[in-house]
């Protein structure tokens, strides 16, 4: 098909002619051009059937053209439910229509229609949940029937980013508001961004008549946008949507494939308003319109709305489409004009005096179909004789005019939604019909008819007086700001009932989810009565234009029905996002930190499984995955036997260092520190102010003055920051530094570690007595200087080394060379956890929870009695005066054909839930599975038997042991 | 010669294997072994236009604690009155004060600092604790007129030329990471040097990279920065 | 998002802290019921208005402290600790430990 019925310039001023663009539609190729979005140039093809409604399968078309309401949802390749009247055109688009079965044309779907009164209002509620399990079977298929768009499961990801903004006044919307704002802002030097989510600045500028000549409007544009364009500190984004208000100015600005997350130090919201759509039997005919989107159509894309229209109005705007439709070529067969006695402005006066002929005090009682019935092809009129009621002809029918588009001005909502998501309250006059925005936050202003101003000089001069507040705010004028703008109430082009309920119902209030009125009047006899009440059981507004255009005549109907005022009803919250958004803006370029120790190529070159724990990347165990057990069995066996090298990078360290130092930890971990001898190490046991277990290490004591203390890779974080915490408090003279990142480290573990280390430390005298279990050492190994801890984690003689993080490498090399004359093998945290279970020592966080306190996990010996304070003293002292509720065992299985127990198997004691698993292997050094549990204290004695509910539901029996499991003499740590 | 030197684990950036990947060429400087360029060694316009280089393996140093002011005062170190403000020595070794009582230094761009070898070997006086910067920070720069664009990608604060004078610090956040960020310009180029924790050092060098890529941005070596000066 | 002033760092996006929770003063630990101390380390005052909290800036790990309104969520002002805490603590010796029930666990010592 072909460009040729395009209007004649200046309509069309969006496209460019000279640059065609083909496209397809339901298979079918049209042509548009640059500039058209995909609703306009299939409107300019007469193509008007977009879709099909959501419940009813009804044939509907463009509504709003604004990309406001959800009929123009349509299928592109890799996006469905894409907004045809917001989506621009281009080469090759495939576009296909959605939720229908058959054609879009020929929708089997539609019978639904037909069944309405089967599918009242709560239908979901009402049905399917019984008899239980029901709905599983009916979910299939209503999801299958009132399914959207399709989602193409062959998605190519494709690059989409984040990027911050700064700006001293944020300005969103680019209506005549909008520019005069900005301009008025950026005139105090500040640095001004202005958002508009639609192609073109200019808002209402672009499509709207001002004048009976039509062309203020368009000239009042050029000087603006011309004024804003030369203005260096205004940056101007379009087609981009400003989808939420974020505390203190945060706002999400969504343009193309970019989240820009925009913070400004005050924002003035020109948002404008939406146009409402009359409520009356079939309103949702395609054809049938807003009047802002036939003007739309014309002066954007220069796409005639029809050939023969009819205008409903409650209002003087309606009069200017008239006048545009007549410059269009359109022939308008009436003005329908809801109002009795309506108060002409110049250019309704205009309008009327263009001989058109207007009807007042009638209503278009009902939207009749033309032969194909898919579109408008008459309306029926009545007069209006009371309040959304019209007189019955003696014939039985009102006045039938045929048409093929009917134009609505019936009036507007303001744009209420970013407003309201910063705390702004709106309220509504019943008299006047008008609504106000109050209490927003004072870095946030308001100005347009988003304010209720109409009159352009209002507009003006609201948004310059907004502007003013904020650079004032801003300290960057000192203006006086003029008095605020009395509302006009003889402008409000709101009329306060443009409903008119029908025998045959089908007077849609919601589009999106096809509700009608005796829908939401039904709500309200069902005990409804809170408008989120109504919303959430009739579904109103809930569908993907959130109630744009059914917010207003909801509130409206359930006023009137519970015998309230709107402003006593009110409209439901409105949260981010505005519109919607795709996945890809909120996921696109996340940050997922990754944490390498500086020997981590020598792991992955050794062949390791690497696991990320927190955000540090550590080898799981070395060799392929599929010999995982036998892997990390050997890695086990090998220290016990030999000598094993693991990396302890991640382990977290600390310095504190200064005269109190000794007298901080004292006070910070549950252990005495002060008689601490130098060259000596202590456990560190730290509890919180609960008494709860939260972190352990050792506190290496390298002189009187100076501690270095290592803490669990997790939870370093949090103790260097509690240690601050505290001392901000304390004020003790001590420095604390976290050097975590500083230091890389080994675990050299096994019988031979000390043959393998003596080869490459020869400053350090290694023999167990001159450097003892649990002594600390500063000396090099491998010619690096080293600070060596002899530590027992896995039960065997071993030597903590850690060096400065940039020679991790070296000393990895260095330690594997000289280890290779005893088979040295490298071992990763699989079999250290296994290593460490069988010497009955716990993982804090693993073996403990948020409740575990010292003595449920046998650490009763780590705490000091006589010292004045420590973190969580008191509260252990409390703890003590009552029996242990629980306490933690270890465990054998000795059924060697029982499934093996894992982490948060629960312990039974008959039906009766005692405690649970904390830790479960299988030992290679025991041969069965050890573990440790949580039980009662009266299953708590050695010998004793429980009941673990495995994998699969099987029972196993399990015993308790003394602790630990292996070397209980602990001789071969000390050796 | 000086790859071999840069081999050598000891002295060597973790970075050092994406650094052979992309076909640095290495060069020492006064007893370090930085990358001097990838592939071409023409990469000043590079770096002015947008440039990441990677200087984790020269000298830096850390002190703190309520002592340091002074005692760095007595080794005619030259502070900054604020904390959260950088100055450069005579040097040019960079001083940067994080906090009343905290100085971290970094080395100049021949790897030599007088600043930083006076310091290490002072007797440190009472209240005067040292800190191994060189080895808990990665040191990365990133320089051009499209560096604070490509920084508004990974962190939150405004951090571009008019907002953010030469010698400012944020301590902030950098894609999810902490780091330090100080504005330290090379001559007329915008240059921004991000020290942040040593094992995060490639997760933030791909994510930075990454980030650069729309703006044509690339890897430089310390050359590029030294012909910028 | 909300903004926090650190006094160190100036004006961060709030994710940039780590909250820690209402400051009041610890009662006396050796001296206070056993009602008392389990309300200063189980309850929380939750008040409706001003109330000063612990926050810390993570990437400086600077503490300080700052008075919110918690009906209005807004932030009044911010100041370092010492403005609070201005001298150094000492806790008084602990008297006798009085004699404890032992738990009844196994692996007493290790």
């Amino acid at each position: 098909m072909s460009n040729n019925s395009r209007l004649a310039p200046p309509f069309g001023s969006l496209i460019n002619r000279d640059q065609p663009i083909n496209f397809r539609f339901e298979k079918q190729t049209y042509q548009g051009f640059d500039g058209d979005n995909i609703a306009s140039a299939l409107a300019a093809n007469q193509q008007w059937l977009l879709s099909r409604s959501f419940k009813y399968h009804r044939p509907r078309g463009a509504l709003t053209m604004a990309g406001q309401d959800a009929n123009t949802m349509i299928q592109l390749p890799s996006d469905p439910n894409a907004l045809a009247d917001r989506i621009p055109l281009s080469e090759g688009l495939e576009v296909m229509g959605q939720n229908y079965s058959g054609s879009l044309n020929r929708d089997r779907g539609a019978v639904l229609g037909l069944f309405s009164r089967f599918l009242p209002v709560g239908f979901y509620y009402k049905a399917f949940f019984k008899p239980a399990g029901m709905w599983e079977k009916w979910a299939l298929l209503i999801r299958k029937k009132a399914g959207l768009g399709t989602i193409n499961q062959d998605y190519q990801p494709e690059y989409y980013d984040k990027q911050y903004q700064f700006y001293d006044v944020a300005v969103i919307g680019a209506g005549p508001a909008g520019l005069s704002a900005a301009l008025e802002a950026a005139k105090s030097g500040g640095e001004v961004l202005l958002v508009d989510e639609n192609a073109s600045l200019g808002g209402s500028l672009n499509y709207s008549r001002l004048d009976a000549e039509g062309t203020a409007a368009r000239e009042l544009r050029q000087r603006l946008v011309a004024e804003v364009e030369a203005t260096a500190n205004i940056t101007a984004m379009t087609s981009a949507t400003c989808n939420a208000w974020f505390a203190d100015n945060w706002l999400p600005i969504i343009c193309g494939k970019r989240l820009y997350k925009v913070r400004a130090k005050q924002t003035i919201l020109c948002v404008g308003s939406m146009e409402q759509q009359a409520v009356f039997h079939n309103n949702d005919l395609p054809g049938v319109i807003m009047s802002s989107a036939a003007q739309r159509l014309m002066h954007l894309y220069g796409v005639r709305p029809g050939k023969s229209a009819v205008v409903l109005t409650g209002n003087n705007e309606g009069y200017g489409t008239a006048l545009d439709l007549l410059d269009a070529g359109v022939e308008v067969k009436a003005v329908i004009d809801l109002r009795h006695q309506p108060e002409y402005d110049a250019v309704a006066k205009y309008a009327v005096s263009k001989g058109l002929e207007v009807k007042t005090g009638c209503a278009v009682y009902a939207a009749n179909k033309d032969p194909s019935g898919l579109h408008l092809g008459s309306v029926e009129v009545r007069d209006i004789i009371d309040q959304g009621v019209c007189a019955t002809p003696e014939s039985g029918k009102g006045e039938i005019i045929d048409c093929d588009v009917l134009c609505m001005s019936v009036g507007y909502t303001p744009t209420y939604q970013l407003i309201c998501q910063g705390g702004g309250q709106l309220s509504y006059d019943d008299d006047s019909s008008m609504f106000t925005l109050t209490n927003c936050p004072p870095s946030c202003q308001i100005a347009g008819s988003v304010n209720s101003h109409w009159r352009l000089d209002d507009v003006v001069a609201d948004a310059k007086r907004a502007a003013l507040i904020a650079t004032n705010a801003l300290e960057l004028t000192s203006a006086t700001v003029p008095e605020t703008i009395a509302l006009s109430q003889q402008q409000s082009p709101n009329f306060g009932w443009p409903i008119f309920a029908h025998p045959k119902g089908k007077e849609f209030v919601d589009f999106d989810e096809d509700l009608q009125i005796a829908d939401i009047i039904n709500a309200t006899k069902d005990g409804y009565e809170h408008i989120q009440l109504v919303k959430r059981y009739s579904t109103c507004g809930m569908g993907p234009s959130q109630g744009r255009h059914s917010a207003l005549a909801t509130a409206r109907l359930v006023a009137a029905a519970t015998n309230r005022t709107v402003a006593q009803t009110g409209v439901t919250t409105a949260r981010p996002p505005f519109s919607a958004e795709h996945l890809a803006h909120s996921a696109g370029r996340s940050f997922y930190p990754a944490q390498r120790s500086n020997m981590h190529y020598r792991h992955l070159e050794a062949g390791a499984q690497m696991l990320q724990a927190g955000a540090w990347y550590r080898p799981a165990f070395y060799g392929s995955s599929d010999q995982r057990q036998v892997c990390i069995n050997l890695e086990v066996t090998n220290v016990r036997h030999n000598v094993g090298l693991v990396d302890v990078s991640t382990l977290g360290g600390l310095e504190v260092r200064g005269p109190d130092a000794a007298e901080f930890l004292n006070r910070f971990y549950t252990f005495g520190f002060l008689k601490q001898p130098v060259g000596k190490a202590r456990y560190a046991l730290l509890t919180n102010e609960a008494g709860v277990v939260i972190d352990d290490g050792v506190a290496c004591r390298f002189s009187e003055q100076h501690y270095y203390v290592t803490a669990t890779t997790g939870g370093v974080g949090n103790v260097y920051q509690s240690m601050l915490k505290w001392n901000v408090q304390w004020r003790l003279d001590v420095d604390i530094a976290n050097v975590t990142s500083a230091y890389s480290a080994v675990n050299i573990a096994g019988p031979n570690a000390r043959k393998v280390l003596a080869k490459v430390c020869s400053d350090i005298d290694l023999d167990s007595q001159a450097f003892p279990y649990m002594g600390v050492r500063e000396g090099s190994v491998a010619g690096i200087p080293a600070r060596v801890i002899r530590v027992g984690f896995v039960g065997e003689l071993g030597y903590e080394v850690h060096i400065p993080q940039h020679c991790g490498e070296a000393l990895w090399d260095a330690l594997i060379a000289a280890g290779a004359e005893f088979d040295i093998k490298p071992f990763g945290i699989e079999a250290q956890r296994i290593l460490r279970l069988e010497k009955g020592h716990i993982i804090i966080g693993q073996d403990t929870d948020a409740m575990s306190n010292p003595n449920e996990v046998n650490m009763g010996w780590a705490i000091a009695k006589k010292k004045p304070f420590f973190v969580g003293g008191r509260s252990i002292q409390e703890l003590n005066k009552t029996p242990l509720k629980r306490c933690q065992v270890g465990f054998v299985v000795n059924d060697a054909n029982a499934p093996i127990p894992l982490e948060s198997h629960l312990v039974l004691d008959g039906d009766r839930m005692t405690g649970r698993v904390t830790s479960c292997n299988y030992s290679p050094t025991l041969n069965k599975p050890v573990g440790l549990a949580f039980v009662e204290p009266d299953q708590a004695e050695a010998g004793s038997r429980f009941t673990i509910k495995s994998s699969g539901g099987v029972m196993v029996d399990a015993m308790v042991v003394q602790l630990p499991f292996y070397d209980p003499e602990t001789q071969r740590q000390e050796l | 010669m000086s790859s071999t030197i840069a081999s050598s684990a000891l002295r060597r950036s973790q970075l050092y294997r994406r650094h052979i990947e992309m076909g640095a060429e290495f060069i020492t400087l006064g007893d370090r072994v930085v990358v001097s360029h990838y592939g071409s060694n023409q990469e000043k316009q590079q770096a002015q236009h947008l440039g990441l280089a990677d200087l984790s393996t020269l000298p830096r140093a850390g002190f703190k604690g309520p002592g340091t002011p002074d005692w760095a005062l007595g080794l005619a170190m030259e502070l900054p009155v604020q904390p959260n403000r950088a100055t450069l020595q005579s040097d040019g070794t960079l001083v940067a004060r994080l906090s009343q009582s905290e100085l971290l230094l970094a080395s100049n761009l021949d790897g030599l600092s007088q600043c930083i070898a006076s310091a290490t070997e002072a007797q440190l006086a009472e209240s005067v604790y040292s800190l191994p910067r060189s080895d808990s920070h990665s040191w990365l720069v990133l320089c051009g007129s499209q560096a604070a664009t490509t920084l508004a990608k990974v962190c939150g604060v405004d951090l571009r030329a008019h907002k953010f004078a030469n010698g400012e610090i944020a301590q902030t956040s950098i894609a999810k990471i902490n780091g330090v960020i100080v504005r330290n310009d090379l001559g007329e180029t915008l240059s921004y040097c991000i020290f942040s924790d040593s094992s995060s050092v490639e997760f933030l060098w791909d994510s930075l990279l990454d980030a650069m890529a729309e703006f044509e941005g690339a890897a430089v070596g310390a050359q590029a920065l030294r012909d910028c000066r | 998002m909300k903004l926090l002033t650190c006094p160190l760092n100036g004006q961060r996006n709030i994710t940039e802290f780590t909250y820690g929770g209402e400051y009041h003063p610890m009662p006396d630990h050796q001296q206070a019921t056993s009602r008392e101390w389990a309300e200063h380390v189980f309850f929380h005052d939750n008040s409706a208005g001003v109330v000063i909290e612990w926050w810390c800036h993570s990437a400086s790990s600077y503490w300080f402290l700052a008075e919110r309104n918690t009906i209005s969520d807004q932030i009044l002002r911010t100041f370092p600790a010492d403005e609070i805490f201005n001298q150094r603590i000492d806790f008084a010796a602990a008297p006798e430990p009085e004699p404890e029930l032992k738990p009844k666990a196994n692996g007493e010592s290790q």
